[in-house]
């Protein structure tokens, strides 16, 4: 099952389909956890050095996945390792996407719930948002770039404009001083801020549906790169705003930020709703590309039809969505995710890579 | 169901033995040369119809019979008198009796002074020919029939398109008689590359329909769909082009019009020109235009004729005003009734205290307002000139006021009322201002049922819709995506015309430099 020529998407999609699976629930919690972690107002310096991580592990997943033109992880591991092996490899990077799915459908429904609909269950506010998701996928990868484009420059813009109206209560003194407890507590954030660059395993699938596959490191570092700016400027200016001592008590500190100034003469004076409404977008693009990509696995390895894997799948995710029971758990089931992430897509890439080295020199 | 089926196969049988009874009278039916045979059987089948005059004749007075048939009404009288029944009956005999050639060629090559000739041997073409105007000349020994064109078309003025009024532009509009139109075309610009090219629609009344398109700038691909679309269309009878556009369109489903609808032939004209293609048909003033894109529906051609700064501005405040009537009355609901505290405090006060005593939850405040607007639009379509406006001050100020007065609506419903019915009319397409007008309504329920997320979801749900749309290939939502910075010049902005050197790339043309 080749990937049919009107399924193609171009460079500047890909990008896209990057930037916006990257930027999603992390834009409202990373400065927290960062800051946990690092305890100093140097957060930015690993939000750097883990998007340089996460850029080279992105180039080592795209490096093999050139090595299969046109193949995606699912067929090409089979290829790779043996039919066993390598089917169950991708039955868990399947089983790794539509968890993430679904941890993006529950952190939309706390976070909603918690703002904007208060009182609201959790079914109503997660199945309606399902099915928005289900129909853009039924039509494959295209539409769903087509999104995307469309959402990316409506959350650049509104982005810039919220953010920076938080300047009037930034604090540079808060970001002091730099380094001033030496580098040691910045590396203790890398494992949290590489986390939140959750991403680029995506290119394991979509470059094998570009139109120009050899240009797909350019899409890693313009893919990476983006969401790099997003997370230093969120990060510099929650801290900035708030002080790590702030950030470190509130749940949402990007949201609280926005909540925490107003401007007045302006229609708005309070700008959250303008963020929630990007950040909505954001989770929806997460959410179908993981929800795609998962179902394009299982209708890879047991060659069936897309549709029904869709429908049965939006009913798992459905189900393991509602599995932690509140928000501290949830937060426990997305570093749960991150670990399996960090060997899924860290560690296996480059095995796969040098065998196929190996493989490819003997042959 | 069963019995649909059983209905459907015997059609489809009657159908077939119908094409068998068909044929033998349609094609296969030559004509004898005896005037008296061949017009019995022109009478047979036209002969009951009071408009049909048979005029018989001899020719000068060398006693061979002839008639002519023709239509009252559609013929002009005038060319059949002077120029048809004067040379044969008057001048005839004199030339006659010089001639060198055959009786046939003397009366086709010599004696008729008419351009528009052609000859046919056989009954069916005889009378569509003679039920679309023509003459049919019969004479005595000749086997084949001669037709003369002397249709006269009843034909209105041209007379400025109502439906797209402009400040500055063309005051030239489509009529309903379809040589007019694509003479108007051809006058819009003098291009030999213009390919006006006719295919015949309709099965019961045969309509021509007319597909226009420039022959080195279309994508030949492009134009074999629209081709291939049009001949599959299967019906009895074409009364507008509305029916085909609902015949060729991609998705029937989508409240988005996939085919731009359009009375002015200038924008006709520099649509042909960026490599799209018109379909133009008899006894419509509305040509259609393909493909169509979801920026050329907020698009007037004036953006064009007046200078780029004001234009482009003209044009973000119809995007504007798209997004107004589209989402005004969700966000206020969404507002007013899940999440006040968005809203500024002074605001949201002097809202709430002037919706103090409505007694309806917002969502039927709303439904009230937008329903009766609508009426009132609808009402003001149909109703007689002279009195529309009365209506229209009876219906939108008083009751307006009243219903205020009488507190079941506050006024800051009716100030979200009136900008979004405004908004709905700054949209140039009457068909895309529809559907911003229906999805209104479904964006109010939206709002209804989950504030602002609902409306994030509407949205969400709009644009998967929109990106999946396809109009004759092209996607819909291009230009804005996939990204192709050279088509945003002519998007939301209008750049000055000196920077669009480039056709739109969507388009696929043969020759995609705008030449000069």
């Amino acid at each position: 099952m080749k990937v049919s020529h009107k399924d193609r998407i171009t460079t500047p999609q890909a990008v896209i389909v990057l930037i916006n699976y990257i930027l999603a629930a992390g834009i409202l919690t990373l400065p927290r956890t960062s800051v946990e972690k690092v305890k100093t107002p140097d957060v930015w310096l690993s939000v750097i050095i883990g998007g340089l991580i996460a850029i080279i592990a992105g180039i080592i997943m795209v490096k093999l996945s050139q090595q299969f033109p046109e193949k995606t992880i699912y067929q090409y591991s089979q290829v790779l390792v043996g039919k066993w092996l390598g089917g169950l490899l991708s039955l868990l990077i399947v089983g790794y996407f539509f968890t993430l799915a679904a941890y993006e459908v529950r952190t939309l429904a706390e976070v909603t719930g918690f703002f904007l609909l208060e009182g609201t269950p959790i079914w109503a506010i997660i199945m309606p948002f399902m099915w928005v998701g289900l129909y853009l996928v039924l039509d494959g990868i295209n539409p769903i770039a087509r999104l995307f484009e469309i959402i990316f420059p409506i959350t650049v813009v509104i982005f810039l404009l919220v953010t920076f109206m938080g300047f009037e209560i930034f604090e540079i003194d808060n970001l002091r001083p730099v380094l001033g407890l030496g580098l040691f507590p910045v590396l203790k954030g890398i494992k949290t801020t590489v986390l939140a660059f959750l991403g680029p395993e995506i290119m394991l699938l979509l470059t094998a549906f570009m139109q120009k596959p050899h240009k797909a490191t350019k899409v890693i570092l313009v893919g990476i790169g983006i969401p790099m700016i997003f997370y230093i400027i969120t990060v510099i200016m929650v801290i900035g705003a708030l002080s790590i001592d702030g950030v470190v008590l509130r749940t949402w500190p990007t949201l609280d930020l926005i909540r925490s100034f107003e401007i007045q003469g302006l229609i708005f004076e309070r700008f959250e709703s303008m963020l929630l409404v990007i950040w909505i977008m954001q989770i929806f693009s997460t959410f179908t590309i993981t929800y795609y990509a998962a179902s394009l696995g299982l209708s890879q390895i047991f060659k069936m039809k897309m549709n029904p894997i869709l429908y049965g799948l939006l009913f798992i995710i459905y189900v393991i969505a509602l599995i932690p029971k509140n928000i501290n758990d949830l937060f426990k089931f997305g570093d749960l995710i991150g670990n399996a992430a960090l060997v899924l897509f860290g560690v296996l890439p480059l095995l796969l890579l040098v065998i196929s080295k190996i493989k490819g020199g003997k042959t | 169901m069963k019995r649909r089926k059983i209905e459907i196969k015997l059609s489809k049988q009657q159908q077939q033995t119908r094409q068998i009874e068909k044929q033998p009278e349609t094609a296969a039916v030559p004509f004898s040369g005896n005037i008296t045979i061949d017009l019995d059987q022109i009478r047979k089948e036209l002969g009951h119809n009071s408009d049909v005059g048979f005029r018989e004749f001899y020719l000068g007075n060398t006693g061979i019979r002839a008639a002519i048939i023709f239509l009252y009404g559609l013929t002009d009288k005038e060319l059949i008198n002077k120029y048809i029944l004067k040379s044969l009956m008057v001048n005839f005999s004199e030339r006659h009796e010089h001639r060198e050639v055959s009786l046939k060629e003397f009366i086709t090559n010599q004696a008729l002074s008419i351009s528009d000739l052609t000859e046919v041997n056989n009954l069916h073409d005889t009378v569509s020919k003679i039920l679309t105007g023509n003459t049919a000349l019969l004479v005595d020994g000749i086997r084949e029939i001669i037709i003369l064109g002397t249709t006269k078309e009843k034909a209105r003025n041209i007379e400025e398109p109502v439906s797209e009024a402009l400040v500055r532009g063309p005051r030239i509009g489509f009529t309903e008689t379809l040589s007019d139109n694509t003479a108007i075309l051809r006058q819009q610009g003098c291009n030999h590359n213009l390919s006006i090219i006719q295919i015949q629609v309709g099965e019961r009344s045969k309509k021509e329909l007319v597909i226009a398109f420039i022959n080195d700038i279309a994508d030949p691909a492009l134009v074999d769909e629209v081709i291939k679309r049009i001949k599959t269309i299967n019906i009895d009878d074409l009364p507008e082009s509305g029916y085909v556009e609902q015949l060729i369109e991609d998705n029937y489903l989508s409240p988005f019009p996939q085919v731009q609808n359009t009375e002015r032939p200038d924008r006709v004209f520099s649509a042909l020109m960026e490599g799209r293609i018109a379909i133009l048909l008899d006894g419509s003033p509305f040509a259609l235009i393909v493909p169509v894109t979801f920026s050329m529906l907020l698009q007037s051609p004036e953006d064009y004729y007046e200078r780029w700064i004001p234009g482009s501005l003209i044009r973000l405040l119809r995007f504007l005003a798209a997004f107004l009537s589209l989402f005004a009355p969700s966000m206020y609901i969404a507002f007013i009734s899940f999440h006040p505290g968005l809203i500024p405090t002074k605001l949201a006060l002097s809202i709430i205290s002037s919706r103090e005593g409505v007694p309806f939850p917002a969502l039927i405040e709303a439904l009230i307002m937008e329903i009766s607007i609508e009426i009132l639009r609808e009402a003001g379509l149909r109703l007689p000139k002279p009195i529309g406006p009365a209506m229209g001050i009876v219906g939108g100020l008083i009751i307006g006021e009243a219903a205020v007065q009488a507190g079941i609506i506050s006024p800051i419903m009716v100030i979200v009322v009136s900008l979004t019915a405004i908004s709905s009319f700054a949209i140039p397409q009457y068909s895309a201002g529809i559907t911003l007008r229906i999805l209104r309504f479904v964006a109010m329920f939206c709002a209804a049922m989950f504030g602002l997320y609902g409306i994030i979801l509407f949205f969400l749900i709009l644009c998967s819709h929109l990106v999946k749309l396809k109009s004759f290939g092209v996607p819909y939502v291009s230009p804005a995506v996939p990204y192709r910075i050279s088509d945003w010049k002519d998007f939301i902005l209008r750049m000055p015309l000196f920077m669009m050197k480039r056709r739109p790339k969507m388009l696929d043309t043969k020759d995609s430099i705008r030449k000069g």
